[in-house]
């Protein structure tokens, strides 16, 4: 074996080293912990960075080592290009998320086991981009599920988190149940559980099969993307959710179904299998694009607006999946790092109003422009941001959706609907930016200052944000090799 | 008698064993906790001779030689089983860690003196029922079963709700073991033997209602539904650990007897795997449909064995049905994990009881915040039953998975539909149980024992549940040395059948 195959795997163990670190060491203050968790992570995404020039050169960088060989089933990892999109979104949506905690009060309770599964939800998630083993996957899958919960149930807000982890979790293990059905008709189809393998041989089923396991496998996966109307449980999960996990949830896990969708019926089916279901993605995606947006603009509780937009969201990644053309594609992943980085933001700015005003209703809370500069700045960045206005990065990529719309021939009037209902976004931002920062109603009480501890890590992305827009060059280059990786050079 | 003692060699030790610990513990009032070591003791020595039996399988299955008894018309013979084998080392294990287990949870019942030899004599009868093959011996043994597992249910005998559940549990079983002896009736007037060494050769009408007699008998045993009214109020009952023997070892064990038994009296295996298939369908429904509402740990407990029992049924039911040796396999691994984990679940769920002296939910709500280990334990124990990646039920719960769409038939797809319906609505109950456990009630102080403060709990029950949660954690991350020895046993049960 390699060096850099064995330091792949250092992804996935070197997080785990800090969180028997922090299982162990029981008194670490909050500032010990975060640091423990910090650097942990960190090596998530220094990993994958210093592997870049072998990946160039390889394509691919694998891991292996036997784990139940009686079963043929490995701990087996791969790094490609889209695996590194999504890995580095989500290692660095972790990585502000654990910053932002420092300044937060969530997670003062038992600081050691909140940070250790910080660092489980995002070992979860690093190991679903990275398995190339559908036992593993899973295992991964539900790792970032179960330890999502668990951070809800401990540090959410209020009695009510109870119920909503109990919502969250049976209907996405329902989702992750369609997921396992697939992922087990494959096993015992081929006799391996080795992903590349299936990949190689997926196209040999029959067409029956391989139209039902698109079906379930699409389902599964919209599950977790939260698209209409399999959102239920993400209103309140990302309500109720500290506010570091709600980021999170928010940036990174939704990610992860546009990531299962592209690695698995996209990448084990031919694209004659796929195609019929190309008009209802599109669908799909408006459905929920539009919905998500009205939700927003009715609802009250600035977290809920928020969270509703993600919804919103989420279509536009489908809508772009659904029109089969590397354009849309392109921008579908794209549009999932724009989004990661959006919305973190959008929940640190909702996160300082809260703590600010101690408010979460729109109805009490305005006039902040006047009082807290910087914060308003960022808000109007990155409400700008997510309704696609240039030069920030979310124009490009629904710039790209879009033209994929068109190129797709699929229907250019649900295209243009879906343009059209993307106004809808820039309404319930204005809506969310107006009130809050210019509207009459003073909170009772607010601070003077937004805590800095809060500020730096929304100011520092809203900085990355702007720099992702302006220069989405190699974004756009990985993406374009993420989906080569896909689809084996056919886009 | 002659022939290879090893057979019955633990069986001796048990029956053995049981009298000396009742004897010296009579003859030296020993204490709970010494008549505790003491068994552990026996038990231990049973386990050793049990594996080197084990490992001596392989040269001495199905040799007609090799038997221990007296071959000659109306003679008993017992001969080497290896899922008997096999069932027989779980549950001696189960009850070694149930004996330590108990040396301090009977700490407060005056009458321990009886409990040990029992547990003993209901592991002896087991085995015994598993290498007899003589149907009016395994008759007999079965007896000796359900007498002594009915003395354990009702061993609080001065608490109501316990005598009823012994008396129901007694009656119940003796109306499967009555059952069993019209089969035997039926069995006898058609061949005039009571041995049943092997597949009888022609098996006429008389025989097969023998055999449906006996599938009958011990499905009513083993908790199928709709025989299975007895189960919650026997396992919600009885003493904890008591519960946690018979539902995670001695009513599942019947599962693996029935086989045997009525394949060798005539009946198909297509029909046997029909049976189990269908009932399997009852089980799984039923069992986590009625979990949802329960008030009371223990009841709450048994209907998720009855659930429990469905998917082994199920497991079972396609090795039969389609001829899977997989899926054989497939029982035996669930047979090993379920016992683990529903052994662990009845054993927290007992320390709550002990140290608050209630199994009631609501009153309980909270208690973990008080017991960390117990909640632990119990929360590994529940999320193992319901699945989780990396805890021992997730294994199982792929396996059947599995198999069920390696058949690629339709009955097994329909049976697979209601299996991950009945592990969805499992987990809307152990859920919001683990749930419950660290939240009270709203403005309720009510967990009175300590004030609200931590309960240190003792070192006799932290060892075997710590224990038991280490094993569905290894078997959960590293279940490959598991499947391969679940592997043999069912190619040793291949042969036997």
């Amino acid at each position: 074996m390699k060096p850099y195959q064995i330091l792949l795997s250092g992804i996935t163990i070197l997080p785990v080293i800090g969180v028997i670190i922090l299982l162990v060491w029981r008194k670490a203050t909050k500032i010990q912990a975060a640091i423990v968790g910090i650097v942990s992570e960190s090596f998530a995404l220094v990993i994958p960075l210093v592997l870049l020039s072998t990946l160039r050169k390889e394509g691919a960088i694998f891991f292996s080592v036997p784990w139940i060989p009686n079963m043929n089933i490995s701990f087996s990892l791969e790094l490609n290009w889209l695996a590194l999109t999504f890995l580095l979104t989500e290692v660095l949506a972790t990585l502000a998320a654990m910053i932002y905690s420092l300044g937060d009060q969530d997670g003062d309770k038992h600081s050691h086991y909140y940070y250790a599964l910080l660092l489980l939800f995002s070992l979860g998630m690093s190991g679903t981009t990275l398995s190339n083993d559908v036992f593993l996957f899973y295992i991964f899958w539900e790792l970032m599920l179960i330890a999502s919960v668990l951070l809800i149930l401990a540090w959410g807000h209020g009695e009510l988190r109870f119920r909503v982890s109990l919502k969250y979790f049976i209907i996405t293990h329902l989702g992750s149940l369609m997921v396992l059905v697939c992922l087990i008709t494959l096993y015992v189809n081929f006799g391996t559980a080795n992903l590349s393998e299936l990949i190689l041989h997926a196209s040999t089923l029959p067409r029956n099969t391989q139209i039902f396991l698109t079906t379930f496998f699409l389902i599964g996966f919209c599950v977790k993307m939260a698209i209409f109307p399999l959102h239920i449980w993400l209103p309140d999960a990302h309500t109720v959710a500290p506010m570091p996990v709600t980021i999170i949830l928010a940036a990174a896990m939704l990610a992860m179904g546009t990531f299962g969708v592209l690695r698995f019926p996209y990448s084990l089916f031919p694209l004659e299998t796929i195609q019929p279901f190309a008009i209802w993605l599109m669908i799909a995606g408006l459905v929920s694009e539009v919905y998500g947006a009205l939700m927003a603009l009715a609802e009250q509780e600035i977290k809920r607006i928020i969270a509703y937009s993600s919804v919103s969201q989420m279509g536009y990644i489908l809508f772009g999946l659904g029109t089969l053309t590397a354009r849309g594609m392109q921008g579908a992943i794209m549009h999932v790092v724009y989004h990661a980085i959006v919305k973190a933001m959008l929940f640190m700015v909702v996160g300082i109003i809260i703590t600010v005003t101690k408010e979460r209703d729109i109805r009490n809370v305005g006039g902040l422009g006047g009082k807290l500069p910087i914060l308003t700045a960022c808000a109007a960045i990155g409400l700008l941001g997510i309704s696609g206005m240039p030069p920030l990065g979310i124009f490009n990529s629904e710039w790209m959706i879009f033209a994929g719309g068109f190129d797709s021939g699929v229907s250019i009037a649900l295209t243009v609907i879906t343009l059209i209902g993307s106004l809808l976004t820039l309404v319930y931002a204005l809506r969310f930016f107006g009130k809050i920062f210019f509207g009459d109603q003073q909170p009772a009480e607010i601070m003077e200052q937004s805590p800095r501890a809060l500020l730096v890590p929304t100011v520092a992305l809203t900085v990355f944000l702007v720099i992702e827009g302006l220069l989405p060059g190699p974004l756009l280059a990985w993406a374009a090799q993420g989906l080569s990786t896909v689809f084996g050079g056919v886009f | 008698m002659a022939g290879y003692f090893e057979i019955v060699l633990p069986i001796f030790i048990l029956i053995g064993g049981a009298f000396a610990v009742f004897l010296l513990g009579r003859l030296f009032a020993f204490s709970n906790r010494v008549m505790s070591v003491l068994t552990a003791a026996v038990l231990a020595g049973t386990l050793v001779v049990l594996i080197l039996h084990y490992q001596n399988i392989p040269h001495i299955i199905n040799r007609p030689d090799v038997f221990y008894g007296l071959d000659d018309p109306g003679g008993i013979i017992y001969r080497p089983n290896a899922v008997g084998v096999f069932i027989l080392i779980i549950g001696v294990i189960i009850g070694l860690l149930i004996t330590l287990y108990s040396g301090e949870y009977l700490s407060r019942d005056p009458r321990y003196l009886v409990y040990y030899p029992l547990i003993l004599l209901t592991l002896a009868g087991l085995l015994g029922m598993f290498t007899s093959n003589n149907l009016f011996n395994l008759f007999l043994l079965t007896e000796l079963t359900t007498i002594t597992a009915s003395a354990l249910v009702a061993f609080r005998f001065k608490s109501k709700p316990s005598i009823r559940a012994g008396f129901k549990y007694l009656i119940m079983s003796s109306l499967g073991t009555m059952t069993m002896m019209l089969g035997i009736y039926f069995v006898y007037r058609s061949t005039g033997d009571m041995q049943l060494v092997a597949p009888l050769a022609t098996p006429d009408d008389l025989t097969r209602i023998g055999a449906a007699c006996f599938l009958l008998g011990f499905s009513l045993k083993a908790g199928v539904v709709p025989l299975h009214t007895w189960v919650p109020d026997v396992y919600g009952h009885a003493p904890s650990a008591v519960s946690g023997l018979l539902a995670a070892v001695l009513s599942k064990s019947m599962l693996f007897i029935m086989p045997v038994v009525c394949l060798r009296l005539g009946m198909t295996r297509g029909e046997l795997g029909t049976y189990l298939m269908i009932f399997a369908n009852l089980n799984m429904l039923v069992g986590s449909v009625r979990m949802l509402r329960q008030q009371q740990l223990g009841r709450f407990l048994s209907f998720s064995t009855i659930a429990q029992t469905g998917y082994l049924m199920f497991g079972l039911g396609m090795g039969f049905y389609y001829g899977l040796e997989q899926a054989y396999g497939v029982g035996l691994f669930l047979f090993m994990i379920i016992a683990v984990m529903k052994c662990l679940a009845f054993l927290s769920a007992g320390m709550y009881e002990y140290y608050f002296g209630t199994q009631d939910i609501e009153l309980l709500r909270g208690a973990g915040r008080q017991m960390p280990l117990a909640a632990f334990t119990f929360s590994i124990a529940l999320a193992g039953l319901a699945g989780i990646p990396l805890l021992a039920g997730f294994n199982g719960k792929w396996l059947i998975f599995s198999t069920a769409i390696l058949s690629g038939d339709v009955f097994a797809l329909v049976c697979l539909a209601v299996f991950v319906l009945s592990t969805v609505i499992g987990l809307g109950g152990y859920l919001p149980m683990i749930v419950k456990q660290y939240q009270p009630a709203p403005g309720s102080e009510h967990l009175t024992p300590a004030g609200g403060q931590p309960i240190e709990v003792s070192t006799w029950m932290v060892v075997p549940t710590g224990l038991l949660s280490l094993m569905v954690i290894v078997i959960g991350v590293y279940p490959g040395p598991w499947v391969n020895l679940v592997s043999q046993v069912m190619q040793w049960m291949m042969v036997t059948l």
